[in-house]
């Protein structure tokens, strides 16, 4: 069976134009996807039951009793973190955040390790933004500031940026001038009209520099701003003021580098002020393909994007002190569930170390880095191809992913009801 | 009248106590004061041994001393208006939130948030401080209003963010941008930091030490003379951070500042 | 299961049914008002107090994209306002923007059962139904944006009425939509570009059609359709001094009504109302803005009140906040929304020493008390931008009571009363205009009675509140307070025939329904098969076509109200 318009469940981009070919319960071909794409829709390492560890090796489990084991860790715990959620969709998502309400607990999702800095920002400044069909029926300037779209969004230049034609862009690849700014040549840069590189740490003064450009204080720009010359500030500050539409486009590059959230803070207010000149908007480059879906969710019920403490009753937030890999590395929290992501992977090895030594359940499909810090794994179907829901692209547009056939998988929705069921029967 | 609260063994000891109750002005009347333990509500007898010796009538007469392992108390001195806190040894984040008048003293290190969003009063804090010393929550346009923080040691990075009013002086290093988004107010760093000052709008930040890599940003504005921990240095002005229209003034040794971009 | 529930001595106002004051009993049965309550229904003593159909507010920004970024964006306003979880109710935070739980707990103990959400892009249209889901207490509707829409800008440039009517139509059932909206028509588009229009007919860039082709035309398609509201239009320069000619040429715009309902709803009026050239000489044209609407009974507006205090102003009028930034340089965001329209937030503070929002906050309650028909002229704040609604209690006492507009007099800038005609206005309204302002004058307007919405008689959908306010034994203009205490905490909320809230606290978990419009054309207007239109479809928008249309699942209790097109 041949399906159309597919959702890809892999990165921000939320592409939904795959043509996927399945049998059955496989799939066997996939269209218009990248290798990522492929590779997820293909990809067959999934755990085939729920497991639970005793003494030093692992049992094959029952959901019923991996579901129950669960919510008594969680009720038991005092300071219990749920952590993920961007692997997941909306509805999962959602009984995730009335779970942490029950309990007291901390919610976050993997914001806290990709672009957190970026809605700190936004909290200070504002985001002017706009949906990627915006940027590519009208900018005919790009900017890409530390983000390989290349390798991380293979798809991103020819769906919506460099290569994607639009209504008043007819040529895109004639007509649009794209800039690269990072601190190393990758694929991304050896395609730019202009490559910008900074000095590791530096993108913080480059940023002020070209601000003071576009606001005409260049007359104070030294020679060189972290290892970019005064010459190549002001053509870059050019380029973008004679844009008719200038879209900016973020990475991990800036939202990870020294000074973490003022680097983007300073790219918001730079886009702000070329705002005063000419039209331009600025998006950061999310990685999961529905994280910007947790961000929603948290926010409509909590009023926090991520890192969201329920532990006083109300919803607290504070980055630095509520955030996942802070509270790891203090060791605070004192049970944990994971939900479609994988912590093991992506975290320093001092939290991973406190999430070995808590109880630790893990809601996934897969056999992940993970796996080896749990003491429960309760392997559930996977959003978009044997199950589905809301998914937020990288922009904020919301599509629905489809479910390509059925498994004999529980969804998250279903595993986590089950646990929000008997958390609330417990606390009356 | 001095209470003493001295810190009980936890069985999870890495779990944080909130106890924003802990005010001088709170222990006037014997009342029963709640604190938390992660999502647990307990009586504050439940976490402390509590002894009270003498009487007060008012609350700038009383003296709260907390002892023990009280480096993961959260909001000690939220909100406090009077009296004196002297914490023996480290202290949680939050320390002061708020506070309007009175004394905290910290022996040891106090932990990130140390007199946030301040409006009077002093702390003074013998050891290190952490991160947001000084500082403003989230989304909010104004920090620190006014009162004295004063660190003896060093502290972390985004010292005195959104500075508004009051003073923030820390005798030892920075970390990076001490001072930005600052907006008015005094900040003293005796020692090193990097990139002081970033978007200031208003207000005045001194370095005594090697300030590092000087952001672009900022314009030179002539010299002067500045007095500090008894001796005096000649002083170098920048105005800025242009990038942003400021008009805050930032002081760095004319004899270190070699750095500049 | 037969619910029924018996209000006794209720002092009812119920103007859709002609009732202007009456101690009487109402019956409820199976969600409805019915004639007699089934026996064992549970009894409720009124006891004289003010009874009214369930609160309904024909414009408010509660739910979707840019709502919800105005929470994301703003962690300050969040501390502003947290509950704990209470009973049946989830944790809330927020003040100007709350939680979607957050907006429906505090509406419904202030009696409101049915909410409009002001704007919505189509193309985000699932993220509004999302959030409708998680605001369980009010019926739900939503106004959707065409003010940039490209296709329906080439029906105008083609003067192609019928072809416009049938892109709404697909839009409307696509989305789920109830109505259409129209945010600084083509503004929206210029803005793409960094532009705005500067009136209603100065030319869209490259599209080359004015506003006021835009909003005729749509104008004309809406009554094809036979919608059961009207085009609901934000006018062209929002809060800019001067632009009462605008506003007046647009009222103008507005064709006799051939029906019972308006033919142009004008929202937040207040901000269309200004004189003066700048900001330095601002000042209130709301009598020739009242002048207009007392000739033209086809046109229909809402306040837009704004009241001192902090909140966050969210429009999809982007070139505005855009404006409106520059001024505050606070913060500000923005989202273009390709093919459609825009929006923008920032958050604001109207000021008592700020001679322009003394002047901003006058020109609201003028429209009020010199709209001669209460029908006309309905209650908002625009929620959030002039205020949140939690104020609406105190805009009605201000209403009711010259005296509290005299203590406030005292407090605002003194210059104020040679900008504005407010003081010399002696009139107060009295409980039946706040009882057609705030529930029966929207549910006409809105077109939303045929659904049982606005009234209190036999057949009419059981959603009542009773205020702790006896209209016999209180005098308004005096006892304000108590009319502000009073509006801002029901007795009982019943929604459906269920008692909702209780003095001041929500009950039962809710069990809302969205309100949407389908109108059926015949096959040849049909855009989903309409080659050109997918065509475009495809080549421009970011989303697939089967990707875009929001599926059932999104609205588990939908109601669907459907029309025959004229086509």
């Amino acid at each position: 069976m041949r399906i159309e318009d597919v959702v890809c469940p892999f990165c921000g981009c939320l592409c939904d134009d795959l043509v996927v070919s399945v049998e059955g319960t496989k799939v066997l071909s996939v269209e218009n996807g990248c290798t990522l794409a492929t590779e997820k829709f293909t990809g067959d390492h999934r755990l085939a039951h729920p497991i639970r560890r005793t003494g030093g090796s692992w049992e094959k489990t029952t959901y019923d009793v991996a579901i129950r084991e669960t919510a008594e860790i969680l009720l038991d715990a005092e300071r219990p973190l749920l952590y993920g959620w961007s692997g997941t969709f909306v509805e999962a998502q959602t009984i995730g955040v009335h779970l942490a309400e029950l309990l007291g607990a901390v919610i976050d999702n993997t914001s806290t390790v990709c672009h957190g800095p970026s809605i700190m920002a936004i909290q200070e400044v504002g985001h002017p933004g706009c949906t990627l069909g915006q940027v590519k029926n009208r900018a005919d300037v790009i900017v890409y500031w530390g983000a390989n779209p290349i390798e991380a969004h293979p798809r991103h230049m020819s769906r919506y940026t460099t290569f994607a034609d639009g209504f008043f862009v007819k040529s895109a690849f004639r007509d649009r001038k794209v800039i690269v700014v990072d601190i190393r040549e990758t694929d991304s840069s050896e395609i730019a009209d202009e490559f910008v590189k900074v000095t590791p740490g530096g993108d913080y003064a480059v940023l002020s520099a070209l601000r003071m450009i576009v606001r005409g204080k260049g007359e104070l720009v030294p020679e060189k701003v972290s290892g970019v010359t005064r010459e190549q500030l002001f053509r870059v500050a050019n380029i973008c003021l004679s844009a008719r539409f200038g879209a900016i486009f973020f990475g991990l590059g800036l939202t990870m580098s020294r000074g973490k959230y003022k680097n983007i803070r300073n790219a918001i207010e730079l886009t702000e002020e070329l705002n005063r000149h000419t039209k331009f908007t600025i998006s950061p480059m999310r990685g999961h393909w529905n994280v910007y879906g947790s961000n929603e969710v948290f926010t409509w019920i909590t009023g926090y994007p991520y890192a969201v403490d329920f532990s006083r009753g109300i919803a607290f937030y504070n980055p630095g002190e509520t955030t996942s890999v802070d509270i790891l590395r203090r060791k605070e929290c004192d049970a944990c569930l994971v939900v479609a992501s994988d912590p093991g992977a992506h975290f320093p090895r001092a939290c991973a170390g406190h999430l070995a030594s808590i109880p630790t359940v893990q809601i996934d499909p897969h056999v992940n880095a993970t796996t080896h810090l749990s003491r429960i794994q309760i392997p559930v179907a996977v959003t978009g191809i044997d199950a589905e829901g809301t998914a937020y692209r990288m922009d904020g547009v919301p599509i629905r992913t489809r479910q390509l056939f059925s498994t004999d998988y529980p969804d998250d929705v279903a595993v986590l009801g089950r646990i929000y069921s008997l958390v609330k029967e417990a606390k009356g | 009248m001095r209470v003493i609260l001295k810190t009980r063994p936890r069985k999870k000891p890495h779990v944080p106590i909130e106890a924003e109750g802990i005010i001088p002005q709170n222990f006037l009347r014997k009342n029963d004061l709640s604190v938390y333990e992660g999502n647990r509500e307990r009586h504050l007898e439940d976490l402390f041994f509590v002894t009270v010796e003498g009487p007060a009538v008012s609350p700038d007469q009383v003296e709260v001393i907390l002892t023990g392992d009280t480096g993961r108390i959260k909001r000690v001195g939220e909100y406090m208006n009077a009296g004196r806190i002297i914490i023996e040894g480290d202290i949680g984040m939050h320390c002061g939130n708020f506070m309007s008048a009175g004394e905290i003293i910290v022996r040891g290190n106090a932990d990130a948030w140390l007199g946030r969003e301040m409006r009077g009063g002093r702390i003074l804090c013998e050891g290190n401080a952490g991160d947001y010393c000084g500082a403003g929550y989230r989304g909010e346009k104004r920090g620190m209003r006014g009162g004295t923080v004063e660190v003896m040691g060093n502290a972390g990075d985004f010292v005195a963010e959104y500075l508004s009013g009051g003073e923030v002086i820390v005798h030892g290093d920075c970390g990076d941008l001490p001072g930005v988004e600052m907006r008015g107010g005094t900040l003293v760093i005796g020692g090193n930091c990097s990139r002081p000052c970033g978007n200031m709008t208003g207000g005045t930040c001194m370095v005594l030490g090697d300030p590092g890599e000087l952001l672009p940003s900022f314009r030179r504005n002539g010299s002067t003379e500045a007095e500090f921990g008894g001796k005096k240095f000649r002083m170098a002005v920048f105005r800025g951070d242009v990038a942003n229209r400021g008009k805050g003034t930032l002081l760095v040794r004319e004899d270190l500042k070699s750095s500049r971009p | 299961m037969t619910q029924g529930i018996l209000i006794k001595n209720a002092y009812v106002i119920d103007p859709l049914s002609g009732i202007r004051g009456e101690v009487m009993d109402i019956a409820i049965r199976d969600g409805r008002i019915v004639e007699e309550a089934p026996p064992g229904s549970q009894v409720i003593d009124a006891g004289g107090c003010l009874t009214l159909p369930g609160g309904i507010d024909s414009h408010s920004h509660v739910c979707g994209t840019k709502v919800n970024f105005g929470r994301y964006m703003s962690p300050e306003d969040m501390r502003a306002g947290r509950t704990s979880r209470k009973g049946v109710m989830h944790v809330t935070s927020g003040y100007s923007v709350p939680t979607t739980f957050g907006n429906s707990y505090r509406y419904s103990t202030m009696g409101y059962t049915t909410v409009l959400e002001g704007a919505m892009a189509p193309l985000e249209a699932r993220h509004t139904h999302e959030e409708f889901t998680a605001t369980p207490h009010q019926d739900m509707l939503a106004n959707t944006l065409f003010d940039g829409n490209w296709s329906v800008m080439e029906a105008v440039r083609d003067k192609d009425v019928k072809r416009a009517a049938a892109i709404v139509a697909w839009t409307l059932a696509a989305v789920r939509g109830f109505a259409i909206k129209l945010t600084n028509p083509g503004g929206t588009e210029a803005w793409g570009w960094g532009k705005d229009v500067a009136n209603i007919h100065d030319p869209v860039p490259h599209f080359e059609v004015t506003p006021a082709e835009i909003i005729s035309t749509m104008i004309q398609a809406n009554e094809i359709l036979r919608l059961p509201h009207s085009v609901h239009l934000h006018c062209n320069n929002l809060g800019v001094p001067g632009n009462f000619r605008t506003t007046l040429e647009t009222m103008d715009l507005a064709p006799p009504a051939q029906g019972n309902r308006q033919t142009l709803y004008l929202t937040h009026v207040q901000f269309h109302s200004y004189g003066g050239t700048t900001w330095r000489d601002i000042s209130s044209k709301s009598e020739d803005i009242a002048r207009s609407l007392n000739s033209k009974p086809q046109v229909v507006i809402d306040m837009g009140q704004i009241m001192f205090g902090r909140t966050t102003t969210m429009t999809a009028d982007g070139p505005m906040e855009f404006k409106l930034y520059m001024l505050h340089h606070n913060k500000w965001s923005n989202h273009d929304v390709e093919l459609e329209t825009g929006s923008g937030i920032i958050p604001v503070y109207y000021s008592r020493k700020s001679l322009v929002n003394c002047v901003m906050w006058a020109i609201g309650l003028e429209l009020a008390l010199l709209a001669k028909n209460p029908w006309q002229c309905l209650l908002s704040t625009d929620n959030p931008n002039g205020a949140p609604f939690v104020k609406y209690p105190e805009i009605i006492a201000l209403l009711m009571s010259r005296r509290m507009r005299e203590n406030e007099r005292k407090e605002i800038d003194p210059r104020t009363e040679h900008y504005v005609p407010l003081f010399a206005l002696e009139r107060e309204l009295d409980w039946y205009d706040i009882a057609v302002m705030t529930r029966a004058g929207q549910a006409k307007a809105l077109g939303i009675t045929r659904i049982g919405k606005g009234f209190l008689s036999p057949g009419a959908q059981a959603d009542v509140a009773i205020y702790p306010l006896k209209p016999d034994q209180l005098d308004p203009s005096v006892d304000y307070q108590q009319v502000m205490a009073g509006f801002s905490r029901t007795l009982y909320t019943i929604k459906r025939g269920r008692v909702v809230a209780r003095d001041g606290d929500v009950v039962v978990e809710g069990a809302n329904s969205t309100i949407w419009t389908r109108s059926r054309v015949p096959p040849g207007y049909d855009m989903g098969s309409d080659p050109e239109f997918t065509k475009k479809f495809d080549q421009y928008y970011t989303v697939r076509l089967r990707n875009y249309p929001v599926q059932d699942v999104y609205l588990p209790r939908g109601v669907c109200i459907e029309t025959e097109a004229a086509l």
